[in-house]
């Protein structure tokens, strides 16, 4: 084994710690905060040309026209049931994928970057939503705020998303 | 069940210790062996899409725990008192520990067994299924509620207050 200097040991440690760093985007929808890992991130948008969907069946998606593509958006203040729905000036859409196929995210406001060891996020209690828990990565507390990690492939599998893709909507 | 076994000169008693809580005036109590800890009331971060009886999540000794408002899970409309406290119950359900918040905390409770009543149909409007014993405290009753199927159970339940 090589015999590594003090100070290049410590560099090789700060190295292996920041690799196993993921990064996620936070926003906000009503009053708290969540993330979305920067894997499948591809742009964020002004919430422009959003199309209602029939309702039912959809209750949390609208249709968004983008580069000749239609892909749905899920109104994340109708998925999480913060009143009122209506969407404030800060607005944004967040383009990322989910399950490999786009997948938009209307949220309240885009906020910072925050690096998170993905080994050491918190579990989800199983009382404390009623939301499929492939939706969630896990929890995460910076700065005494608790932080709700989302899985975009879990946000994917939604019912309105499968749909959506499945009729072409 | 909790049993403590109290010994008075000459006769061996198996006791039941339940944590006596205070919840809209009525008299409540869950298993003492069930309580990890009683907090200070702190704002739970809110979860969404959460039941309707569940206020969010804290931080707890690096768990996360889901917070259940004892007042919503009642049916008890209006706002509680200012400085409510939490009651951290383990093994009641999926989660290893669950906070409840009550109004207030009243003291333990050693009962006896020849103390300790089956419940009627209903106590405070509470159906017996959510009951595991009713006791006199103080010429009132003291309902024992059953921790394990008011948390789990979707159920309404009407405390009459």
């Amino acid at each position: 084994m090589d015999r590594l200097a003090p100070a290049e040991r410590r560099a090789r440690i700060r190295a292996q710690r920041a690799t196993a760093q993921e990064k996620f985007l936070l926003f906000r929808v009503g009053e708290e905060l969540y993330g979305l890992g920067l894997r499948g991130l591809r742009e964020v948008l002004l919430p422009e040309g959003l199309t209602p969907l029939p309702s039912p069946p959809y209750r949390v998606c609208a249709a968004l026209e983008h580069r000749g593509h239609r892909l749905p958006v899920i109104h994340m203040r109708v998925l999480f049931e913060v009143s009122p729905t209506g969407s404030p000036p800060t607005a944004r859409v967040i383009l990322t994928e989910g399950e490999g196929r786009p997948l938009g995210l209307l949220v309240d406001e885009v906020r910072e970057m925050i690096d998170v060891d993905p080994t050491r996020l918190g579990t989800v209690p199983a009382l404390a939503t009623l939301l499929p828990s492939a939706c969630f990565r896990g929890l995460v507390t910076r700065q005494d705020r608790i932080i709700l990690l989302m899985n975009e492939d879990g946000l994917g599998r939604l019912d309105e998303v499968v749909q959506f893709y499945a009729t072409g909507t | 069940m909790a049993r403590v076994k109290t010994v008075t000169p000459g006769v061996t008693l198996d006791e039941v210790s339940i944590l006596m809580f205070l919840v809209a005036g009525k008299q409540l109590a869950v298993e003492l062996s069930r309580v990890q800890h009683v907090l200070d009331f702190q704002i739970p971060t809110r979860t969404p899409r959460r039941p309707p009886f569940v206020e969010g999540i804290i931080q707890y000794k690096g768990r996360y725990l889901p917070i259940v408002s004892l007042r919503k899970r009642l049916g008890v409309e209006g706002p509680g008192p200012g400085n409510p406290a939490f009651l951290l119950l383990a093994g009641v359900g999926a989660d290893p520990i669950v906070g409840v918040v009550v109004d207030q905390v009243v003291r333990m409770v050693s009962v006896p067994p020849d103390k300790l009543l089956a419940p009627p149909p209903r106590v405070f409007g509470i159906r017996a299924e959510f009951i595991r014993g009713v006791v006199n405290v103080g010429g009132r009753p003291l309902v024992w509620l059953d921790e394990t199927t008011v948390l789990a159970s979707t159920e309404p339940i009407t405390l009459i207050t």
